[in-house]
């Protein structure tokens, strides 16, 4: 059982889909505890792993018995064991706060409703385990694929803004594919260790080169990062609030971690840092992103969206964190995968509860919440911490290293657009908070506005929030133990 | 706006054309990609997996993870078309004049609210936008069906020889059901492959691909490695992966002609399931 962990993790979901699939034409009440059993054994695996690998390294996994350069393998090593725990709890918590939510909102169509759902933790899963290029490109159309089909079920504007999403979405995912096929032309190879060890003697081609950038703007395009983000903030704030809080805090995040693991691992940091001088300019576009971000933020008059832009500007912090070229940056940006998929779902899960009382997230409609949905806004107050980085919450110590690796690689532009972006985290933060406070004024009529008793979202909603929220805190105050035992072997030994 | 497109373009053509001056020449033997695995696969591939076609060992053996996620792909895009198309029965409104034609005359008769007809067989019930299937295209559509089943399911069977496999044979199955769909109605394609079966047969299809990996792992072998079936179908392990081939290959065929039908009705009604292409 043990050391079928790797496959467990992307099948067990897979499975379940399909049983999920026949499930909502026969008997929809089994589809939820299906859904929720995988989820969690898919945790369970990916908790495992985690184990094994701080226990004994790196696990390879052959698919199918055949091994690597003729098969497909999928790797566990320090940084994907890392993420595939975020990726599946957040997938599992998710799913059971908007239980609720999903037979609210789409009664009849909850089977194809977790099937996609499923699905596309399945792609996501898939995407960080696997050691095989190509392999990555199939599960990234399934991640994608099912994708579009959440988000396109929400608001009236939601299909529109989605078909803008997959445009550039699939621009994204051929980008990324045609690189792969450059790479296989010179090397003839598709697995990425193997490539790694292919690559050095072609550093100087061109092909070689054209490879590594098509498949770097691919893979920005797919995560949003300036100025390949229009695509984003509308395809999310009118996406349903089930797939708005699974989506925002995973696909940016696990789009990040493909671009570490091209850099570390396919085309190493000597390729990267040494043989190509882009870094400096990849930290500049950085910092416009989190500026431009932070502004766009500034603007909006409706929480959902003012979130979607906030995820715009932390895409932006971990592209420069990982551009720096040196450790901390490195570990700032891999520590930022992990935080910043906590804090995005903290944040959106809020606003699901929110959109699930009120029936809407323009700021007028957030009156009289702190009073109304405590324990909601008191999660809110946590994500908003953790985003605007105090600690103990887990966003400032990514925040730290992301500043340490600023001023010991010398852009300290980065380093000011990093505080200037939590400063206006700050406005933005507290200036809903000030309207939250505040009771709505009274009605046309001129009678007495009681103000209103408690009226939180369900239980089944609001714990796995507060969930969220300690564990906001809990992985700031073990973020020690994190990048010792964990994030520093996963960068290689040359990056200093 | 359109000259900032163009500018993009022209860059991005730049650099393919950049990249390409190192490519290795049209058609050289000695290329990485012909050097490096090609001589494995094309040497062992008999002995490994005793499947004829090097194509399909590699697509449904060395690389069958990947296959098994392109079927999943086609899964989803189903499952998309419906999530997003379907029109529920509780939201869709019941049209006040209902039409139905008697099957023998092709009398057609207009049933206004509140009306029924005795249930028989005489009568089947038609769409608004109906439109009588010429004769000539509806017979020749009903001898040519049975062939293309027929050879849709020698494409499945014979991948592992041929050109061939269930992605191919798959889609032609489906197109067969389609073309019933087009040269009759859609109400009678739907009659003899129902909405459930449809949805249903789709996930099975993959669910035969994936679960055959699962067995190989209960069997306690790596996920799809199809030599660990050799207990249970009685061969050597390497027969056995060509079995496991068919297998899939079979799954691959009936979740591909499923999906293939399933959007097809989605999409040429509209999610309303009722004669509007």
């Amino acid at each position: 059982m043990n050391e079928q962990y790797p496959a467990l993790l992307v099948v067990v979901p897979l499975l379940s889909a399909l049983v999920v699939s026949i499930a909502g034409w026969v008997n929809k009440r089994l589809c939820f505890p299906v859904a929720v059993a995988a989820l969690g054994m898919a945790a369970w695996s990916a908790v495992g792993l985690l184990l094994r690998v701080l226990d004994e390294g790196v696990i390879v996994y052959k698919l199918g018995g055949w091994s690597p350069p003729m098969g497909i393998a999928y790797y566990i090593d320090y940084l994907n064991g890392l993420v595939l725990p975020v990726v599946s709890i957040v997938a599992l918590l998710n799913l059971i706060a908007n239980k609720k939510g999903i037979e609210q909102q789409f009664p009849d169509k909850i089977g194809p409703f977790y099937t996609l759902y499923l699905l596309m933790v399945t792609g996501l899963l898939g995407i960080v385990v696997t050691g095989d290029a190509f392999n990555l490109y199939v599960l990234l159309e399934i991640a994608a694929l099912t994708g579009y089909g959440l988000l396109a079920m929400g608001e009236e504007r939601a299909p529109l803004a989605t078909l803008n999403y997959l445009y550039m979405g699939t621009i994204g995912a051929c980008f990324y594919l045609l690189g792969v096929g450059y790479l296989y032309i010179v090397t003839g190879s598709l697995n990425m260790v193997d490539i790694a060890r292919l690559l050095p003697p072609l550093y100087q081609s061109n092909t070689v080169l054209a490879a590594f950038i098509i498949c770097m703007v691919g893979v920005w395009l797919k995560m949003a990062f300036f100025p390949l983000h229009a695509w984003l903030p509308n395809a999310y704030t009118y996406a349903n609030s089930a797939a708005s809080s699974l989506i925002a805090p995973l696909v940016t995040k696990v789009m990040v971690y493909v671009m570490i693991r091209l850099m570390l691992t396919i085309f190493t940091t000597e390729f990267v840092f040494t043989t190509l001088a882009l870094s400096d300019a990849v930290v500049w576009l950085a910092v416009i992103a989190i500026v431009m971000g932070a502004v766009l933020a500034l603007a909006e008059r409706n929480l959902k969206k003012m979130l979607t832009y906030i995820v715009v500007a932390e895409v932006g912090y971990m592209v420069g964190g990982a551009w720096l070229g040196n450790r901390d940056g490195m570990t700032g940006a891999i520590l930022h995968i992990v935080n910043d998929a906590l804090m995005t779902l903290c944040v959106f899960m809020v606003v699901g509860n929110i959109v699930y009382k009120v029936k809407g997230y323009a700021f007028e409609d957030l009156k009289g919440l702190f009073r109304k949905m405590p324990f909601t806004m008191g999660a809110l107050v946590v994500g908003a911490m953790s985003i605007i980085g105090v600690p103990p919450t887990c966003g400032f110590f990514s925040k730290w290293y992301l500043i340490v690796g600023a001023i010991s690689s010398g852009h300290y532009c980065f380093m000011a657009a990093l505080i200037f972006s939590s400063l206006v985290s700050v406005v933005l933060f507290f200036r809903v908070f000030e309207i939250c406070f505040y009771e709505p004024f009274s009605n046309h009529h001129g009678h007495d506005n009681h103000p209103g008793g408690m009226d939180e979202a369900p239980v089944s909603m609001v714990v796995p929030l507060l969930v969220v929220a300690v564990i906001l805190i809990l992985v700031g105050l073990y973020t020690g133990d994190i990048v010792n035992h964990v994030i520093q072997f996963a960068i290689p030994e040359a990056m200093v | 706006m359109k000259i900032i497109g163009l500018i993009i373009v022209v860059v991005t053509g730049a650099l393919l054309i950049y990249a390409a001056a190192d490519f290795p020449a049209w058609s050289d033997p000695a290329s990485p990609a012909s050097t490096y695995l090609s001589p494995h696969f094309i040497e062992k591939t008999m002995e490994e997996t005793s499947v004829p076609n090097i194509v399909t060992a590699v697509l449904a053996d060395y690389r069958g993870f990947d296959t098994m996620f392109e079927t999943t792909v086609i899964f989803s895009a189903g499952v998309v078309c419906f999530f997003l198309l379907r029109i529920s029965r509780r939201e869709e409104e019941e049209p006040e004049t209902r039409y139905y034609r008697h099957v023998l005359t092709g009398v057609t008769i207009q049933l206004k609210e509140g009306y029924k007809i005795p249930p028989s067989d005489d009568f089947e019930r038609i769409d608004a936008a109906w439109t009588p299937p010429d004769l000539i295209i509806k017979t020749g559509c009903r001898i040519l069906i049975p062939f293309v089943q027929l050879f849709a399911l020698y494409v499945i069977a014979h991948g592992h020889h041929s050109p061939g496999g269930g992605f191919q044979g798959g889609v032609i199955l489906g197109a067969s059901i389609i073309l019933l769909a087009i040269s009759h109605d859609l109400r009678t394609a739907v009659r003899r492959m129902s909405e459930k079966l449809m949805a249903i047969l789709c996930a099975v299809g993959v669910f035969i691909y994936a679960g055959t990996g699962a067995l190989c792992l209960l069997l306690k072998l790596n996920f799809l490695d199809y030599s660990a079936l050799a207990e249970v179908l009685h061969v050597d392990p390497i027969t056995a992966r060509s079995h496991g081939i068919l297998i899939v290959e079979i799954g691959v065929g009936i979740a591909v002609m499923a999906t293939m039908i399933w959007i097809y009705n989605n999409v040429s009604s509209a999610g309303r399931y009722r004669q509007g292409l």
